[in-house]
């Protein structure tokens, strides 16, 4: 730090974050120009517990606790990792089932994420709408699993709820109605003058920056780069249900919205095509055995690509659960955007990249 | 920009989105998650809801006086902490005996007071079952 310089700091409690990360901002009269950034104020010593509290066949349950709005993302991996060392085969419906929840918790996740932007950026009747809004999904989620946030819904063989015909009808209606509201949301982040004020051309990522930091999630696909983990995988058929990928041009905060609304978008179609065609079948097949060995699973959590390493011994505990999250690998893209930006603008940017840190540090 | 302005103006005479609880009671459905209940006729005893419980809030332990149930060898007494509970039903898919024997309800757990010594006696059975399994 040298004299001309501020060093301010933003965390690790502070009004706009929602959970505790601490940046260290080096400030040039208003611009940063250097960040120092620490992640680890939530460690809860998950990665242990598995390997030594709980056996294998609870531990969905906890790495579930993880993280609030991707439960069911963290629940899956581990999941369809133990089926994976198990050699099990699980039913269609099941299968069909689990990527009907991924898909709400991803709108519900990023439509969390939009009202924390609009809030950051001082416009909180957007906020109230949004998080009203979102409710609708809640509700859906309640309705499906019996849970608002921590669902227990998927467990080692498939789905230990089934979904009954007046559900899907109710569950229809509703997406009907939230299609309807987040086209209205589509034309405020497009028109609304304070909100482009706010949000265009600000906290930009490159294409080549995001190569560079190896983005990953709606970040580096709001920079044009095309990866999603749902278009490589081959344990969900994602192919089937009409998922597109949606890519942006631009990287700055109003493409990261922009592209969480067209994910949403997307979100219901699949949604919607999963309660068309559900297929008959039994949600739950018995999978015997203790698992042997070590697997790798990967998926799409509505912040990137969620990584799960596990390796047995062939009794109840478990070697090793390995766990990489999306926000630690965003963490060297995050520090780049700053540079250069004004530190009014932190706030909002911040919110922008949809950081997890109860994911992060575990 | 004038549309939002507009819906903004709107608002502020229309109702709110929030329900009003304590005078409009909140619709449960009968499958969302609660409180797991428990019928000491019907249980065989086999504790497998024991051992699939993730949190461990099921323990049978040993009782000097046991129910007149015959499956009942190991004079074992079901208890059920509400407070430890997660509502995940990992016991009642567990047992052999679903509906009859192990239930979830939709009721949530009461609120734990301090007179209640909710944790004092749990530890007390926490000591309990340690001490069956150490037999």
């Amino acid at each position: 730090m040298s004299k001309k310089t501020v060093e301010i700091p933003l965390g690790s409690q502070h009004i706009s974050l929602l959970e505790p990360v601490r940046f260290k901002f080096e400030c040039e009269n208003e611009k940063i120009i250097r960040v120092d950034s620490d992640v680890g104020f939530v460690h809860r010593g998950i990665e242990r517990a598995c390997t030594t509290k709980f056996k294998f066949d609870t531990i969905s349950t906890v790495v579930a606790r993880i993280c609030g709005l991707c439960a069911i993302t963290h629940s899956l991996s581990y999941t369809v990792a133990i089926e994976k060392l198990l050699e099990g085969e699980i039913s269609m419906k099941a299968k069909y089932l689990r990527i009907l929840l991924l898909e709400l918790d991803r709108i519900h996740s990023h439509m969390l994420c939009l009202s924390h932007t609009c809030e950051n950026a001082g416009f909180e009747a957007m906020f109230m709408r949004i998080m009203g809004d979102r409710e609708l999904i809640m509700e859906m989620q309640e309705l499906v699993t019996g849970n608002r946030v921590q669902f227990d819904f998927i467990t080692i063989g498939g789905v230990n709820r089934d979904i009954s015909s007046v559900k899907v009808q109710e569950l229809r209606k509703t997406l009907t109605v939230l299609t309807q509201k987040i086209e209205g949301y589509i034309e405020e982040f497009e028109n609304n003058w304070s909100l482009s004020l706010k949000f265009k051309g600000i906290g930009a990522l490159s294409l080549e920056n995001a190569y560079k930091f190896n983005a990953i999630g709606p970040l580096a696909r709001a920079s044009g780069l095309k990866i999603d983990v749902r278009n490589e995988i081959d344990y969900l058929p994602y192919d089937k249900v009409g998922f597109k990928m949606q890519s942006r041009s631009g990287g700055d905060i109003h493409a990261r919205n922009t592209l969480r609304l067209d994910e949403i978008r997307n979100s219901i179609e699949i949604c919607n095509n999963i309660l068309d065609g559900l297929p008959e079948g039994e949600i739950i097949t018995k999978i015997k055995g203790k698992p042997l060995g070590e697997t790798i699973v990967r998926f799409e959590a509505p912040r990137g690509e969620l990584m799960y390493y596990v390796k047995g011994n062939g009794s109840a505990m478990l070697d090793r659960v390995r766990i990489k999250t999306p926000t630690f690998a965003c963490i060297p893209a995050f520090s780049d955007i700053f540079v250069g930006q004004d530190y009014a603008d932190a706030p909002a940017i911040l919110a922008s990249f949809d950081p997890c840190l109860s994911c992060t540090a575990k | 920009m004038l549309k939002s302005l507009f819906k903004a103006f709107i608002n502020l005479f229309s109702k709110p989105q929030t329900i009003d609880y304590p005078l409009t009671p909140i619709e449960k459905d009968k499958q969302y998650r609660g409180l797991i209940e428990y019928s000491e006729e019907d249980c065989i005893y086999c504790l497998k809801c024991e051992k699939a419980c993730p949190p461990g809030a099921i323990l049978f332990v040993p009782v000097e006086n046991p129910s007149e149930n015959e499956k009942n060898k190991k004079a074992l007494e079901y208890n059920y902490n509400p407070y430890l509970c997660i509502y995940c039903s990992e016991c009642v898919s567990a047992c052999p005996k679903p509906d009859e024997a192990l239930w979830q309800s939709n009721i949530k757990a009461p609120i734990g007071v301090k007179s209640d010594a909710v944790n004092t006696r749990w530890f007390g059975i926490e000591k309990l079952h340690e001490s069956r399994d150490s037999k």
